[in-house]
């Protein structure tokens, strides 16, 4: 029982970490740029949701609806101004731009919003289903878990059948031949940047009502969310969702079996595990070998 | 009793279902100028990485001094004196030219006056004396080729592999690296040598083998491969069927 | 040649600074952070800026130099150059089990990799009970030879003495083999496997050097503030400081690394300590007891960082190659 109560939550919560690992990956694929910010998008996605449901009084859950096309604009505009000044330079000046601004946004944060926590309580926060066979399923976690497979469902679609979607598909294939084949590559990586910006600020919006909402929060869950990448193979979309339910399962299992104190260095061993052994990813396309 | 310098023994190299090289064989003997020659996409430049270890072959043996080097890296290939230069050229660019070829030298010394000797008599032999103190970054593509050249030379290798080393280059500048690879030759290095452009080729190799698709197509001396209706074919008639 | 004179030269005077500034204890402390943060950068800058190598988790080894130290201190009390000694052995473990793992990954990969096992360092120490966990380590009184070691000169004295010796490295470094190969694998990986350079084993002994330089400074860090945790010494925003403090300054070049910690750690400092804020109040701009007197009185201590983020930006945007790369252009 034990086993299944930590493969159901650790599902729930990969969910959330998937469309993380997603928006990282669609970046990767398309700008072949680590985004060292996405944690901080993340951030900015909680206390999004924090004040609709504070100042607002909105559902978090339903002001998923503002948040989005705000976080794409601010993403948008984000690599218009900045990123894609670097996108053909060094990989490392392109990681320090990212650094540099999730440095701004976080401590930005901190100056607004102080560094004391704040807790998004919800009246369905702590309740959670009650499974036969004593499992629980946390309400949040579950309403998280739904909401992230229809954007899933919908990014794919957007992907496979839109023309915008082809077009980034074939940018994130070959750069080069795209752009010979005249599709707006410049536009391509705003666009792709605004995308993976508003499911960072959705990851953040859907775990707002069970974390800790704090101005460095976005830490972990870069770390987590290059773990994704990596795993389903850095630039893989449908990679990094998959990444993501086993890096839920693993942190969940870990806790089960280990200790909660431990999870994390669980992670990051299988991620060097999986760079040692298999670095194209588990399903991935680029390899980073020497 | 023939002693080879290089001996390509069934070379076969796959990349996942796709077959680049395929049990391709022949031999470079010592003070030879080999011209490896076909159309795009022959397997040319693959057949070099699996040769100077950048990538392993998939099946086949590489001998090279009577050692097979299959399994080594580039770096070792390169300490037993084999040496490429690259189809792209690939200069180390923030460095000045001297200090590009000064990092070819030191593979033969460790110690940093000899190493800029050595380099600045490479740079002397190609030509370059007037660039040594520019970042080799800023070079012209001609100048480029010949600081690639410069570079393995200052390793002193027994054996060079040069990868369209005059593609991009005019008919002169074409002239001038094909005369230093004549006196390369006379101090009594091999030259294999990939070429896209048959005329420079024939005027310069004692030997050449014709790699189509992946296969060896032909071997022979240059009039041997200029009569061989197979190879007219693959070049004239490659066009035709395109 | 000339670079070691120059380096004689500055050591010689910084070395004197201390007799005219007095035993004046707070600017001591700022000068001896300038040198720490310019050693540091000039260790990493070895792997980073001359082998191309961007390592974004330098902290461990920093953190594997404090740690070791004072625990065999707290245990063994054992003499501290020897605990020392022990951080390097600890430190190059780490570098060897780092570089056979990240030095087969390129790009991205590698700085990726770098801050995995920073992390799982971090993470480790803090789970751990002998490390002390998320108390930390507090160290009492301790002397060496007779000094006393509760004073900062000493500290001074030792900092300058690592920085001068990492400046030296790297001078002799630059006119050496090891030194162009190491450029050589950061310009074009390639390129130098195929003229003979080693690629792993000349990544691995930049490290080595590097991370050994960097877990001496982690020892006198916390012989010298005495009291240790990892948020303070494994933290991934040190990491990012020794990087940035290189960028600024110029990374890749001799006093890139020097320039940069004598900009950024007084800034740091001025805003930190809200020097600022008070010197605004004085001017008579703000008003102490007005809102906006109140709010930087409260929050430009944390502003420092967020400086940090923008002069990052504006550095990678316009001053890509630093400083001293501006000089260089001009010139």
């Amino acid at each position: 029982m034990l086993f299944l109560q930590a493969l159901l939550s650790g599902i729930l919560t990969g969910g959330v970490y998937a469309l993380a690992g997603i928006g990282m990956s669609l970046v990767f694929g398309v700008m072949n740029i680590s985004n060292f910010a996405h944690g901080d998008l993340m951030m900015l996605g909680m206390y999004l949701a924090y004040f609709a449901f504070t100042l607002l009084h909105i559902d978090p859950y339903l002001s998923l609806i503002l948040i989005m096309p705000i976080a794409f604009l601010f993403g948008f505009m984000m690599e218009k101004v900045f990123i894609n000044r670097v996108i053909y330079h060094p990989h490392q000046n392109q990681i320090l731009l990212t650094v540099g601004l999730g440095l701004i946004m976080s401590n930005t944060a901190l100056l607004a919003f102080t560094s004391d926590p704040k807790i998004l309580t919800t009246s369905y926060s702590s309740s959670a289903f009650n499974i036969p066979g004593g499992i629980f399923l946390s309400v949040p976690l579950l309403i998280s878990f739904l909401i992230t497979c229809g954007i899933t469902a919908i990014l794919s679609l957007f992907l496979l059948k839109t023309s915008t979607g082809m077009a980034l598909r074939a940018t994130s294939q070959n750069r080069e031949a795209a752009q010979l084949m005249g599709i707006n590559v410049a536009k391509m990586s705003a666009i792709a940047f605004g995308i993976g910006t508003a499911l960072a600020a959705t990851a953040g919006a859907l775990i707002a009502p069970t974390y800790y909402i704090h101005p460095l929060a976005g830490h972990s869950f870069l770390l987590k969310a290059f773990t994704i990448c990596v795993l389903g193979g850095l630039g893989s979309v449908a990679g990094a969702g998959v990444g993501g339910l086993i890096i839920g399962v693993v942190e969940a299992m870990s806790s089960t079996y280990i200790s909660s104190d431990w999870k994390d260095v669980v992670v990051f061993v299988l991620f060097l595990a999986v760079l040692l052994l298999r670095p194209q990813g588990l399903f991935g396309k680029k390899g980073g070998q020497a | 009793m023939i002693q080879h310098l290089l001996h390509i023994s069934h070379v076969s190299k796959h990349f996942g279902g796709n077959v680049a090289v395929s049990d391709v064989s022949f031999s470079v003997d010592e003070k030879q100028i080999f011209g490896l020659i076909g159309p795009n996409g022959a397997g040319k430049t693959t057949l070099f990485n699996c040769i100077t270890g950048f990538f392993p072959a998939t099946s086949g043996e590489v001998i090279f001094d009577n050692k097979k080097i299959n399994a080594l890296r580039p770096d070792e290939v390169c300490r037993l004196g084999m040496v490429r230069t690259w189809q792209r050229v690939k200069p180390l660019g923030s460095l000045t030219v001297l200090e590009n070829v000064m990092i070819g030298a030191f593979s033969i010394t460790g110690v940093t006056r000899e190493a800029e000797a050595i380099a600045r008599e490479n740079l002397h032999s190609v030509g370059l004396t007037d660039y040594a103190g520019k970042p080799a970054g800023s070079l012209p593509i001609g100048l480029k080729k010949k600081l690639e050249l410069a570079r393995v030379l200052a390793t002193h290798p027994k054996i060079l592999l040069l990868d369209e080393i005059c593609g991009g280059l005019n008919h002169t500048e074409t002239g001038i690296i094909l005369e230093i690879i004549r006196g390369v030759r006379q101090k009594g290095a091999t030259i294999v040598f990939i070429e896209h452009d048959m005329k420079a080729v024939t005027s310069i190799c004692d030997r050449i083998v014709v790699l189509n698709s992946g296969e060896k197509l032909a071997e022979g001396t240059p009039e041997e491969i200029t009569n061989n209706p197979d190879v007219i074919d693959a070049y004239l008639g490659g066009g035709h069927n395109a | 040649m000339k670079q070691i004179f120059l380096i004689a030269i500055l050591a010689a005077i910084a070395a004197a600074l201390p007799l005219f500034l007095g035993e004046n204890p707070y600017i001591i402390g700022i000068m001896i952070s300038v040198l720490m943060m310019a050693a540091l950068s000039s260790a990493w800058n070895i792997l980073g800026g001359y082998a191309g190598q961007y390592s974004f988790g330098h902290a461990a080894y920093f953190g594997a130099g404090a740690y070791t130290t004072m625990i065999l201190i707290t245990l063994f009390n054992l003499n501290p150059l020897l605990c020392m000694a022990g951080g390097i052995v600890v430190a190059c473990m780490i570098a060897l089990i780092t570089g056979g793992i990240v030095f087969r990954l390129r790009g991205h990969y590698f700085a990726l990799a770098s801050i995995a096992v920073a992390e799982i360092v971090r993470l480790s120490v803090l789970n751990f009970e002998f490390t002390g966990g998320a108390q930390g380590i507090l160290l009492s009184d301790l002397s060496l030879w007779g000094l006393d070691l509760n004073s900062k000169n000493p500290f001074y004295y030792g900092m300058l003495l690592v920085l001068v010796v990492t400046l030296a490295i790297t001078a002799h470094l630059r006119k050496s083999k090891t030194g162009f190969y190491l450029q050589a694998i950061r310009e074009d990986q390639d390129a130098a496997a195929s003229l003979g350079i080693n690629l792993s084993f000349y990544k691995n002994r930049a490290l080595l050097i590097s991370a050994a330089l960097t877990s001496v400074l982690g020892s006198l860090y916390g012989l010298y503030i005495r009291f240790i945790d990892t948020s303070a010494v494994l933290d991934l925003r040190l990491s990012i400081e020794i990087i940035l403090t290189a960028i600024i300054g110029g990374v890749g070049t001799l006093w890139g690394p020097v320039v940069g910690a004598l900009l950024l750690v007084p800034l740091a400092e001025v805003l930190r300590s809200n020097l600022l804020g008070d010197a605004l109040v004085k001017a008579g701009l703000v008003s102490e007891t007005s809102g906006m007197g109140l709010f930087l009185k409260e929050n430009l201590a944390h502003a420092h960082v967020l400086v940090y983020g923008i002069i990052t930006v504006l550095c990678i945007l316009y001053l890509p190659k630093g400083i001293l790369g501006l000089f260089r252009r001009v010139k």
